[in-house]
């Protein structure tokens, strides 16, 4: 059964409190804080982007993993933030890990959603016998307009996933995706900034495709809530995702290890990706672990996991586990975004 | 900066040094920095002891203060200098404490 | 070998901004010929030491542009060896004169700096380190400031022996009139300048200066006169990392005990010495790899006033890279003016009385180039 034989996550260093970017803007904290419920947020530095974060979260996969980068076949990079319109993240990034030259690469776009999509469409690849590993990366260096309500929450990290059939730590036991066109959440070649339609991306947008994506992976798999140990869903704030955890009968108990949103903030195509690591950090054996992501224009895809015996020894190698990185911070104040702004968009 | 073979030729030799660790024996916090690189002063300099070899590298993600003689640092992959708008970025070698 | 010095012609140095390169140079190649009494066809080749001007402007074949401006049809060249360019040029005349090849030739070292902007510059300069230090932002202040950091954890050497070097050689260019910065400054001013690269600040470092200088040497051997006995250079890696110690410029104690051998003198019998200040910790490693004082006790040296005018050894008469200004290939050249001068007697309110045996100390990089000559009447 194909299934994740490793992965890695990677959180940036530093991190910036709501209250740092309300001073600049002189706005009212408080507000802030309460809707959007995100504590402090990733930021991730003037000379890292996606390419980089995409080598930090792969790179411990492959150590974690023990396996030689020229054995995988399939690579994909799933960022909002690819820091080229046209020259792959993806070509970049297998150099860097020593893949060799055998393998296929592209670079996916879909919002939130580009990383868990690579998942779905690597697997392909293996079941067909074209290829024994993948390697699914999400990686993002989240933008926002300065001053916009976004900035509070967008941040930056990166997870990278190892599929393969043998050695797996959790099987894809089953997956779906939900899809259509809703432009809740955007941004044209030519801008700089992504824009939202404000309280259009809730219903209309995130709850109809997870729940769409969720519902419909449960009825195929014949699961209930309840079955599960864990649950994530796409964060991009606290309060999301624990709504559609509730309406479709999860509890808050299972989300815990994968809500990650209160710390690091929602690193778009990270995000639930991020969560899944952080799920699988302390996941045991036989444990059922149910994950929807997110992403805007619009679409989810949901995943059902069974995590298998190999996750103690997995555990025991992977050193960088996403709990201890959301504990090694250092806070920050506005300079360092002021700076990564004037540097990417050459103001 | 560099052109695009060069950057080419230059990435090839990344891998090699994945994850390396090392021993910091000086380092410098330079506040004038050269074209493409007045966007990240200041900034931390040092000279890295590999074992088989000592290398000048950028030290990132700590400030001066945290700093000490024969501080164990690791091998991350950053962006080197600012790359304009139009050209290949070049990504590099970099040293972060651990 | 027994070089003599026949002219010596030197600009002014500073912000120069109405002349540019080759009217620096021509300036002081007419004023070396006129100083050596030689007519213009009795001068058989140029030695042009130039380091960053291709890389500024793109005007390249130095050698023939200064050469055929002056009316000189023999031979020319461009020599680079970063901010030794000058040294080594002197170096490659004395070898043309030794082998035979020429009898009297003119040496001109050159720099026009101030056009560019300072980030241009510091990239230009850093053309004398290695890729990897391009690679990881590091500049010349940043190299030699490393060396600085290990110097003073391993010998206890502190900021204010480094501002005591800036104060000495600020106090010499007070009283030369070529000098870029003709007036004294404080300690107090050193230490509270602001920093460019810790722990230096902006007066630990030599300027961006633009000016030339220019030496007539002739094989001709006979005579009273000032003669170069000496000229020897040593290599080392150009990355720093590369070196064996941080501590010292290996090549310098090469390239000075090859030239004090070939001039049969001692560093004790040295009585004037120009050395290579580009930044003030590089003055005090010169006292120590020169062999004036023992490993480690260069800042001491300093303090006890030994290499201020009227002490036991002045150095860097002349105001130093520091303060009489450091347009990059024209100091080595400089430096063998200096000497020669306060050999001849000729050094104004700067001579050093006695002086009879003097050294030079030109240094590429952050010590990859090293030329030393020695000077006797």
């Amino acid at each position: 059964m194909i299934g994740i034989v490793s992965y890695g996550a990677y959180i940036p260093k530093y991190r910036i409190k709501p209250s740092q970017i309300a001073k600049t803007w002189d706005k009212e904290v408080s507000e802030i804080e309460k809707s959007l419920g995100v504590f402090e947020k990733a930021v991730a530095s003037y000379d890292e982007d996606a390419i980089t974060l995409s080598i930090e979260a792969a790179e411990r996969a492959i150590l974690a993993g023990e396996i030689d980068p020229k054995k995988i076949g399939g690579i994909t990079i799933g960022s909002e933030s690819h820091p080229y319109a046209v020259k792959p993240s993806s070509t970049t990034v297998a150099e860097i890990l020593g893949m060799g030259n055998d393998y296929l690469a592209v670079d996916l776009e879909f919002a939130c959603k580009a990383g868990t999509a690579g998942i779905q469409l690597l697997s392909g690849l293996v079941s067909q016998g074209k290829t024994k590993l993948v390697l699914a990366i999400g990686s993002d260096v989240a933008q926002s307009k300065p001053a916009d309500v976004l900035e509070y929450t967008a941040g930056s990290a990166s997870a990278a996933f190892v599929l393969g059939k043998q050695n797996t730590i959790a099987n894809l036991v089953d997956f779906t995706s939900y899809s259509s066109d809703t432009p809740d959440f955007w941004r044209r070649d030519t801008e700089k900034f992504p824009s939202h339609a404000g309280r259009f991306t809730g219903s209309p947008a995130y709850f109809t495709h997870v729940l769409g994506a969720s519902e419909k992976l449960l009825k195929q798999t014949k699961y209930k809530p309840e079955d599960f140990d864990w649950a994530v869903f796409h964060m991009p704030n606290a309060k999301f995702p624990k709504q559609v955890a509730k309406k479709l009968g999860f509890t808050p108990k299972q989300l815990v290890p994968g809500f990650i949103v209160e710390k690091i903030g929602n690193p778009y195509s990270a995000s639930s990706m991020v969560g899944l690591a952080a799920t699988l950090d302390v996941a045991k054996n036989g444990q059922l672990i149910f994950m929807c992501s997110y992403g805007s224009g619009a679409g989810s895809d949901a995943f059902v996991f069974e995590v298998t015996p190999e996750i103690k020894a997995y555990q025991k190698r992977n050193l960088e586990t996403v709990q201890k990185q959301i504990k090694n911070k250092a806070y920050i104040d506005y300079s360092l975004i002021a700076k990564n702004i004037l540097t990417k968009y050459k103001i | 900066m560099s052109t695009p073979a060069q950057i080419w030729r230059d990435h090839k030799k990344l891998n090699s040094y994945l994850n390396k660790v090392g021993e910091l024996i000086v380092w410098t916090k330079i506040f004038v920095a050269p074209t493409g690189f007045e966007h990240q002063t200041p900034y931390l300099v040092g000279i890295v002891d590999f074992g088989d070899q000592k290398m000048p590298l950028q030290i990132v993600d700590c400030s001066e203060e945290d700093l000490k003689v024969n501080q164990k640092v690791k091998i991350v992959i950053r962006k080197i200098g600012k790359a304009k708008a139009e050209d290949i970025i070049e990504y590099g070698l970099k040293a972060k404490p651990i | 070998m027994k070089i003599k010095v026949l002219g010596t012609g030197l600009t002014k140095f500073g912000e120069l901004w109405n002349k540019d390169l080759l009217d620096l140079a021509l300036e002081a190649s007419i004023d070396a010929i006129n100083d050596s009494r030689l007519t213009i066809n009795k001068i058989d080749a140029v030695f042009v030491g130039n380091m960053i001007h291709s890389k500024l402007t793109n005007q390249d074949q130095l050698g023939a542009l200064v050469a055929s401006s002056l009316g000189i049809k023999g031979a020319s060249f461009r020599i680079e060896g970063a901010c030794a360019s000058g040294g080594l040029a002197v170096h490659l005349a004395i070898q043309s004169l030794l082998s035979g090849t020429y009898k009297n030739v003119l040496v001109v070292g050159a720099e026009k700096m101030t056009d560019a902007n300072v980030s241009d510059i510091s990239s230009a300069l850093m053309g004398a380190g290695s890729e990897a230090e391009r690679k990881a932002g590091l500049t010349f202040p940043a190299l030699y400031a490393l060396m600085a950091k290990a110097h003073m954890a391993k010998y206890g050497t502190t900021r204010k022996h480094l501002a005591l070097v800036s104060v000495k050689n600020h106090y010499h260019a007070s009283m030369n009139e070529k000098a870029q910065f003709p007036f004294e400054v404080t300690m107090e001013k050193v230490l509270e300048s602001p920093i460019i690269s810790s722990p230096f600040t902006l007066f630990d470092a030599s300027p961006i200066s633009d000016g030339a200088g220019a030496l007539v040497l002739s094989s001709e051997s006979t005579g009273e006169g000032v003669f170069i006995t000496g000229s020897a250079v040593a290599t080392d890696t150009v990355d720093l990392s590369s070196r064996k110690s941080l501590l010292e410029i290996a090549a310098t104690k090469e390239a000075s005990q090859q030239a004090l051998k070939q001039a049969g003198v001692e560093i004790s019998d040295i009585k004037v010495a120009e050395v290579h200040d580009c930044f003030t910790i590089a003055e005090i490693l010169a006292m120590e790899d020169l062999g004036f004082c023992k490993k480690g006790m260069g800042g001491e040296f300093v303090r006890k006033g030994y290499t201020r005018l009227g002490g036991k050894i002045p150095v860097n008469t002349s105001g130093g890279l520091k303060a009489c200004g450091h347009p990059v290939a024209a100091t080595g050249v400089k430096q063998i003016i200096e000497v020669t001068h306060q050999l001849q007697k000729r050094a104004g309110k700067r001579q050093v009385n006695g002086a009879n045996i003097g050294l030079t100390h030109n240094v590429g990089g952050s010590g990859a180039t090293v030329v030393v000559h020695i000077l006797q009447t």
